[in-house]
């Protein structure tokens, strides 16, 4: 039947499309913004070699220009640009008499190609630096971009551990990858029952299916195993075709838990919470690992009857911090919304990178890379136990996610104790 | 085409003719003793049978949404003869509208069945007016460009204006009791939401009524004669043109009643309907293109493979089980279960 034939064509495409849908994979949750703290900028001129070297070693970095790439229109849009707003305040407040910051700012429309190909644009017009891009995917074309061209790449956020590696020294990452936020999550809910009297012995898993929820679920199953936690059983699930998830929680009841742990996006963690309220199975606590909606303050307000008491362990601007909140602040007063996590790591990336184009006194890429190696931020933006300083790999050595809660519909951090702003309450679930 | 019997002529028979529903019944016996340890692991415990009784629940309310999704995509498709790639956007935009209603003027989201759908009936009328109308008659990859490219307008019109910041619609009185009934009811363990619900019984409520209309009103006749035979249709005296016209605005007034109906569970972002767009287009080959009952139960079959599937296929994304139906029916009957064609 040709009219068969014409739907068949219609729905393969359909499919595609949704494929290509699929690859915006937006990470977890936002991050605070750096304040810069205007370090003395090195008085110096400019790039060219041709000019006197101002200060001792380099030439010295008067105008610095930093890429930014992010998906600035589709579905990931709100993250997208709330981060590159972000990184254009980090530069206006980072600017000193001696060192402008310039953002150049490009859309990755959430695509890997278009990612690709506007960073390459972005470094022949004179970056100096990357940094982007809220999705893994879309982050490791620009590693290679980076890797190739000798410009380093920040990454503000991209969870995936795969995209950075020792043979890559243009590639630094601010954030907890993967194996962090798996590690440490496993770790703090084992934490959570001892601290309680009420020892966590075994979870039940669900996540997304993606390259994020699997990969996460890999760590957390590595470090379970050493605290003592056992994983009763694994529910995947496509986080953007999820309509009902009732069925996946009668599997979680049916083998009664301590913790449901749960990994994924925003909407498919609301759904998980509202099912979970409604099929009320027996476990001590919800507790999300990288979760996406949890440690919003958008989740309590839409979820008001499935949320409060729900954990989850998540990068997070230390909310403890004065520096956090004056830069915050003044974000929402600039543009009227509540500065997201990503948000803040975009600040923070660019306050990497213009520390340590001052170190290195010099505004050449392969010269920023190599101070990034060296360069200790202190006084980090995120509930970081330490400076961000990078290892071998490119990964920031103290990067650790906080646990946090809802509590009388807001969140705050529960665990570890130094970025505690409130008791933990376990057991805690919504229905009690 | 099953029934090859009574075309074979008499005589001797030199070829074994396997009716195709055979071929379709020893699939799912073979599936069934393949996945054995699952079914027997569902069958043998307490909580094993309520995670089934669940996953029946739970894929039958869905699945009611499905069709109704599908009914409307079915109708546009059957008449017009256009692949509506926009069919999931128009669902979207619909909930917006709900979404608007309810949040500045506090309007319950099911009664704003009364008017969503009556707006996104203008809304498809004027939008097959000026836009499809005049791509009628040209290549069929014209229209799929068409409606592709303002499935994108729509969506990122939405973006502009609401952003991609979630929304959601919650009705206070789905936990709570209602008569005799408290809900989330639960039977034999199995949970049901009201919402749910709601939107399985709305579904079937539109269906009818959209039934009814194609099958007693004139209007509907011309409808069904339109889809049957378009020059037939005219040379009777049918303003063509104009139920064209109609028939969008009524395919997506259906789409904006499955938008209203799932907007109270579903969390709300400019790309939400477009996961209905495939499963739609699966249920309407399900169910015989232009078939508009068809399209009912096979949403219904589609929701309740969805569910069972993912217990027999643990781990595996939901969707897998019905692009195996879905070709498996390309195959065996491409006409549709219930054959294609308006009725």
């Amino acid at each position: 039947m040709r009219r068969t034939r014409y739907l068949a064509v219609g729905t393969a495409m359909v499919v595609m499309l949704a494929a290509c849908g699929g690859d915006a994979e937006d990470e977890a949750t936002s991050a605070p913004a750096t304040d810069g703290e205007a370090t003395e900028a090195t008085e110096g001129m400019t790039t060219e070699p041709a000019s006197e070297p101002a200060t001792a070693g380099g030439p010295g970095c008067a105008e610095l220009t930093i890429g930014s790439v992010h998906p600035l229109t589709g579905g990931l849009a709100l993250d997208g640009t709330q981060m590159d707003n972000a990184a254009q305040m980090a530069a206006t407040d980072l600017s000193t008499d001696g060192l402008s910051i310039t953002i150049e700012s490009a859309d990755s429309q959430g695509q890997p190609e278009v990612g690709q190909t506007e960073a390459q644009r972005l470094i022949q017009e004179g970056a100096n630096a990357l940094i982007g891009t809220y999705q893994s995917a879309v982050t490791t074309n620009l590693a290679t971009v980076a890797q190739r061209e000798q410009v380093p790449l920040v990454i503000d956020v991209a969870v995936d551990d795969a995209i950075t590696s020792p043979d890559n020294d243009y590639v630094f990452r601010i954030q907890p990858n993967a194996t962090a936020m798996g590690t440490f999550g496993a770790q703090y809910i084992q934490a959570l029952g001892e601290n309680s009297g009420e020892p966590v012995e075994t979870v039940v898993y669900m996540h997304d299916e993606t390259s994020f929820g699997t990969s996460v679920l890999a760590a957390f199953e590595a470090e379970a195993a050493n605290v003592g936690i056992e994983i009763l059983e694994t529910i995947a699930y496509n986080p953007f075709e999820v309509q009902d998830v009732t069925t996946e929680m009668q599997r979680v009841a049916a083998q009664e838990p301590d913790v449901l742990v749960v990994t994924g996006y925003y909407n498919d963690g609301v759904l998980v919470a509202e099912t979970a309220a409604s099929v009320q199975p027996a476990v001590n606590a919800i507790v999300g690992v990288a979760q996406g909606a949890y440690d919003l303050p958008q989740f309590p307000e839409d979820a008001p009857d499935a949320s409060n008491g729900i954990l989850d362990s998540n990068y997070h601007f230390d909310a403890t911090k004065e520096r956090v909140q004056d830069i915050r602040s003044r974000f929402e007063e600039e543009y009227g919304e509540a500065m997201r996590t990503a948000a803040v790591l975009s600040y923070q990336a660019v306050e990497v990178i213009a520390t340590a184009a001052q170190s290195a006194a010099s505004c050449d890429g392969a010269d920023i890379a190599a101070a990034i190696q060296d360069v200790e931020v202190s006084d980090p933006l995120l509930t970081f136990p330490g400076p961000i300083t990078f290892d071998d790999s490119g990964e920031n050595e103290n990067a650790q996610p906080v646990l946090m809660q809802v509590q009388d519909g807001a969140v705050v951090q529960v665990y570890p104790e130094e970025f505690a702003e409130a008791d933990i309450m376990f057991p805690a679930v919504p229905w009690q | 085409m099953s029934d090859v019997d009574a075309s074979t002529p008499a005589g001797l028979r030199t070829r074994l003719h396997v009716p195709r529903w055979v071929w379709g019944l020893a699939v799912a016996l073979v599936v069934l003793l393949w996945r054995w340890s699952e079914v027997s692991d569902l069958a043998a415990t307490g909580p094993g049978r309520t995670i089934a009784l669940q996953a029946l629940l739970t894929g039958l309310l869905i699945g009611g949404v499905y069709g109704l999704v599908a009914m409307g995509l079915s109708l546009i498709f059957g008449v017009l003869e256009i692949i509506n790639f926009a069919h999931g956007a128009f669902l979207t935009l619909a909930m917006y509208m709900t979404w608007l209603m309810a949040e500045y003027a506090g309007i319950d989201p099911y009664l704003t069945l009364l008017i969503t759908p009556v707006l996104m009936f203008l809304v498809g009328a004027v939008v097959q007016r000026v836009v499809i109308n005049p791509a009628m008659g040209q290549p069929l990859e014209n229209q799929l460009l068409l409606t592709f490219a303002l499935s994108i307008l729509i969506e990122n019109g939405l973006l502009l204006a609401f952003s991609a910041n979630p929304r959601s619609v919650r009705v206070d009185y789905a936990t709570g009791s209602i008569g005799p009934l408290e809900f989330p009811l639960r039977i034999g363990g199995a949970i049901i939401e009201l919402p749910r619900v709601m939107a399985f019984i709305g579904g079937l409520v539109v269906a009818g009524a959209l039934f009814a209309f194609l099958n007693r009103s004139r209007i509907g006749t011309a409808i069904r004669a339109t889809g049957l035979n378009r020059t037939g249709a005219s040379l009777v005296g049918v303003n063509v043109d104009r139920i064209q016209v109609m028939t969008f605005g009524l395919g997506t007034a259906v789409a904006a009643a499955a938008g209203v109906l799932v907007l109270p569970f579903l969390t709300l972002e400019p790309t939400t309907g477009a996961q209905f767009n495939i499963l739609s287009f699966v249920i309407v080959v399900l169910g015989g293109l232009g078939n508009i009952g068809g399209a009912l139960i096979g949403g219904i079959l589609i929701g309740l493979t969805q569910e069972i599937g993912g217990l027999l296929f643990p781990g595996q994304s939901k969707l897998l089980p019905v692009f195996i139906i879905f070709i498996a029916t390309l195959f065996l009957k491409p006409e549709g279960l219930f054959g294609g064609g308006a009725e």
